[in-house]
């Protein structure tokens, strides 16, 4: 390896460490990684702005531009405290049939809508319900946390690893709705089963306090019903064309940010409102990430570690599969999956090339099944795990760090093992 | 004029104090706001009458907006009581923003200035580290209509 690549690799590692300590905030971290690979000529601006290998991803930027417009118009409707309250009701307040049902909903919102929005959607109305049922509120809220992390895994655009990994695989919505969405359905019923044991001592059922949710009006939870109607049809519409991408031909990032602009057209939203409600910098912390990541690429750092990584394995793709899914699983519990990912996805594409034989997505799907469920190993694997912890603390309800593993990694555990006979049965027979 | 020709002494409350005692605090004195010492009794937060009572609406309400709407009238009415041991510390807003204090020294514009800018109807006013009390909202209205 030459000196620039020794330098570019130590840049990188010591930013690593950076972003996952938290020492410094990451968006600084990222950013002052990239200015040192520009600085000392380990990339440069024609392939950090416009390599499809080695510079940012603006298919993974505009998507999740376009789909942080489209979720931060949905989140105002009310649609979500309209859910949850009318899944209280339904379970007339026995404290497992909310759970199950509260732990669907954050499923299901997670594998449409990033996973830390869908978090900060369920907790509050969580919060209100388990006081009404004098419930413990952090077994519900840690499930949830979690049940957002399993349904995430679903959909391309359920959490940011499966947007990355699909812009650089090449893979479409439905590749993920073909050979995800089965599993993960298969793992939230495990796992809602689990969530049955783990919290047993939480479930007490009081006739009294069951009769007060009922109460409660979930209905005056939306003010506005034609904006409701009207963000729902842009969200379907979304759905529908990510759907029929063989068909109208439009990436999820066109879609997304058409979704987003037709949104504010049909609404009262302006603009303004609508530019107000995107993370940028989140969006910013992916330009950095990626022209870090690229910088590997443009030195050969990749290439060699995927070169080794394949020898390794014996180019066998069962062994690298398993390798990639428990290892991506160990990792993404300590690390921040994003970064992860962002690093290991030009690794993966290299390996995809050298590994022989049997379908080489299995890979991708190891890679994208070991990041999303690992973070559910500790209670900062994941950014829906940290932002619980905190809405937890706010409300004066302390989670710790142990509090929360312990189940986690039983949880992780039972999930990335169920990912084992689906990935030989499926890919590697 | 000054900040020292407007000053009244006011009562203040401590960080361990419960936020119920300074809702009752602020209720029969009608006061527009409290001023909160830390232990060594300096003024940690001035906060104005709508802050106080933010203290009291569940956390949960503040965070969800559309949560206020869906709780019932009878149990809506009485939100206050839930407040239970809740002490103004633990129900004191994340981000501490600029207080409103100044010394007794300032001038009438410099206060009414740093009212609007803080949006607080009373100013602490701090000679060193001792405070004076407070000129309130309606004090300077008086003074300059």
């Amino acid at each position: 390896m030459t000196v620039t690549a020794w330098v570019a690799t130590i840049v990188f590692v010591a930013t690593y460490v950076l972003i996952a300590t938290e020492k410094v905030h990451r968006v600084k971290a990222a950013l002052g990684g990239a200015a040192i690979m520009l600085l000392i000529h380990a990339t440069a601006a024609g392939s950090a702005f416009f390599s499809q290998e080695s510079g940012v991803d603006w298919n993974v930027v505009f998507l999740l531009l376009g789909m942080m417009i489209i979720v931060g118009v949905l989140r105002q409707t009310g649609v979500f405290e309209y859910l949850a309250i009318w899944a209280a009701k339904r379970a007339r307040g026995r404290p497992f049939r909310l759970m199950v049902l509260l732990l669907v909903i954050t499923a299901l919102a997670s594998a449409l809508l990033d996973n830390v929005t869908t978090v900060l959607l369920i907790a509050p109305v969580t919060f209100l319900v388990c006081e009404r049922l004098a419930l413990p509120v952090a077994p519900f809220l840690i499930a949830e946390a979690m049940a957002s992390n399993i349904g995430g895994t679903a959909t391309l655009v359920g959490d940011p690893p499966n947007i990355i990994i699909a812009s650089r695989a090449g893979l479409t919505f439905n590749d993920f709705l073909v050979h995800l969405t089965p599993l993960v359905i298969v793992l939230t019923a495990v796992f809602v089963g689990l969530c049955r044991l783990l919290f047993r001592k939480a479930f007490r059922y009081d006739p009294e306090r069951a009769a007060e949710i009922m109460q409660l009006d979930e209905r005056a939870a939306i003010q506005d019903k034609v904006m409701l109607v009207q963000s729902l049809s842009v969200l379907g519409v979304v759905i529908a064309a990510f759907v029929l991408h063989p068909v109208l031909h439009y990436e999820p990032s066109v879609v997304a940010l058409l979704g987003a602009g037709l949104l504010v057209l049909v609404t009262k939203i302006t603009t303004d409102d609508a530019l107000r409600e995107v993370e940028w910098p989140t969006l910013v912390f992916f330009a950095g990430l990626f022209v870090m990541v690229g910088a590997l690429v443009e030195t050969g750092v990749i290439a060699q570690v995927s070169r080794a990584a394949a020898e390794a394995t014996a180019g066998r793709p069962g062994v690298t599969a398993m390798v990639l899914l428990w290892a991506s699983a160990g990792l993404s519990a300590i690390v921040d999956n994003i970064p992860y990912v962002a690093t290991m996805s030009p690794i993966v594409a290299d390996l995809a090339h050298h590994v022989p034989g049997g379908d080489h997505n299995v890979l991708w799907w190891a890679l994208a099944l070991g990041a999303d469920l690992g973070g559910n190993a500790t209670a900062v694997g994941a950014s829906a795990n940290v932002v619980i912890l905190g809405i937890a603390e706010r409300n004066g309800v302390r989670i710790s760090f142990w509090q929360f593993t312990k189940y986690g990694l039983v949880v992780t555990a039972v999930t990335v093992a169920l990912c084992v006979p689906y990935l030989w049965l499926r890919y590697l027979l | 004029m000054r900040a020292r020709d407007l000053v009244v002494p006011f009562p203040t409350v401590e960080l361990d104090s419960p936020v119920a005692d300074a809702a009752r605090l602020m209720a029969e004195r009608e006061l527009p706001g409290l001023i909160v010492l830390d232990e060594r009794g300096a003024p940690v937060s001035i906060l104005p009458g709508t802050q106080v009572l933010r203290l009291a609406v569940p956390r949960y309400c503040q965070d969800d907006p559309a949560l206020a709407r869906v709780i019932d009238e009878a149990h809506a009415d009485t939100f206050v009581r839930a407040l239970g041991e809740r002490t103004v510390r633990q129900a004191m807003p994340e981000r501490p923003r600029e207080l409103p204090v100044t010394d007794p020294d300032a001038t009438l514009l410099e206060v009414a200035a740093l009212m609007a800018r803080t949006r607080s109807p009373l100013v602490a006013v701090l000679d060193g580290d001792r405070l004076l009390g407070a000129v309130t909202l309606s004090a300077l209205l008086k003074r300059l209509t």
